[in-house]
């Protein structure tokens, strides 16, 4: 299936501003972020803990669902899905 | 419209006729936070003409806000900014009302600040004080227009009761607080466009920013659009 993965302000830097992904069926969210970390280093300290864990004020979101309301890191990803990253911008 | 000159909102009278100019002088807003955004956001009200702002911040001016939030100069430092920028905003429009209260927002203060108001910016610095914020619009049913910024980055969409997204449909977690570096003009871009949807909700004209949020990218020069969508099991607004 066909995913497409858009980053967000700091994440552009590591890993561009968009790529299409072909995965297998039956994978969910939490995979996929972590083959990506996998791929590009930065990207995994920047999203996650040292002992692996998604940090929780990360926007991930999947066709507009943030994925914290989903199943989390378990949701699962369907063919066409656009996963959208983005950093937390708090100030103001 | 006694007092109120209409020969002085003429190039924008031209845009939404004397009734769109006349619900801008009737409307009600809170600016919540009067730092980088807040205080581009009220100016343009101010100059905009709506007809009663309340400005709500408990800081003071620091000489590092200078940076970018253009209401102050170095005499302010030290003045609380809810009062500083009343002051300043009645010099650039004496036409219109304008109420500074040195409170932040939070459980306490939230629904008082905003309960005989008709339209709420958040121009705070903070996620945990934006979900209290919130949760009081959304129990008021007031529309709610979000904006955060950080470095080159910023974003805001429009949160309308019953037709959009709240706030917490679209973020999780408050990021722990920090000194956040910020150039002043990612605060003029967000700034000027929540004050761009404050005008069209109250003046009925365009498309807000409902179910979308605008990010803007100031490192790449580039505006997106991601659309967002209500959360069925909300624990504020229950995806209503």
């Amino acid at each position: 299936m066909k995913i497409t993965v858009r980053a967000f302000a700091d994440y552009r830097e590591f890993i561009g501003k968009e790529m299409e992904l072909i995965v297998p069926e039956e994978k969910t969210i939490g995979e996929l972020l972590a083959e990506l970390g996998d791929r590009y280093p930065k990207l995994r300290s920047e999203m996650f803990t040292p002992t692996g864990e998604l940090k929780d004020f990360i926007n991930i979101f999947i066709n507009g669902r943030n994925i914290a309301f989903l199943k989390d890191m378990a949701t699962p990803l369907t063919d066409g899905d656009i996963i959208a990253l983005f950093p937390p911008v708090a100030g103001g | 419209m006694g007092g109120y000159n209409l020969d002085r909102y003429q190039r924008q009278i031209s845009l939404w006729g004397v009734e769109g100019q006349e619900s801008l002088r009737r409307a009600r807003v809170l600016v919540a936070g009067v730092g980088g955004l807040g205080t581009i956001v009220a100016a343009y009200f101010a100059a905009a003409g709506v007809g009663f702002l309340r400005l709500a911040d408990n800081d003071r001016v620091e000489i590092s806000n200078l940076n970018r939030q253009l209401l102050f100069q170095p005499d302010d430092i030290g003045r609380e900014k809810a009062v500083a920028a009343t002051e300043k905003l009645h010099n650039l429009n004496p036409e219109i009302q304008i109420e500074g209260i040195n409170k932040t927002i939070d459980d306490e203060t939230a629904d008082e600040l905003i309960k005989d108001v008709d339209l709420i910016v958040d121009a705070l610095d903070n996620f945990a004080a934006r979900f209290i914020l919130n949760k009081a619009a959304f129990t008021r049913r007031l529309p709610l227009i979000h904006g955060a910024v950080r470095g080159f980055f910023g974003q805001a969409t429009t949160l309308i009761p019953g037709k959009t997204a709240c706030l917490k449909c679209i973020f999780a977690q408050s990021p722990p607080r920090e000194i956040f570096s910020i150039f002043g003009g990612t605060c003029g871009v967000i700034g000027a466009v929540q004050a761009t949807e404050a005008v069209k909700v109250l003046t009925g004209r365009g498309e807000p920013l409902a179910n979308r949020l605008f990010f803007w990218d100031g490192q790449a020069g580039e505006g997106t659009i991601t659309v967002t969508k209500r959360n069925p099991h909300c624990v504020v607004c229950g995806g209503d």
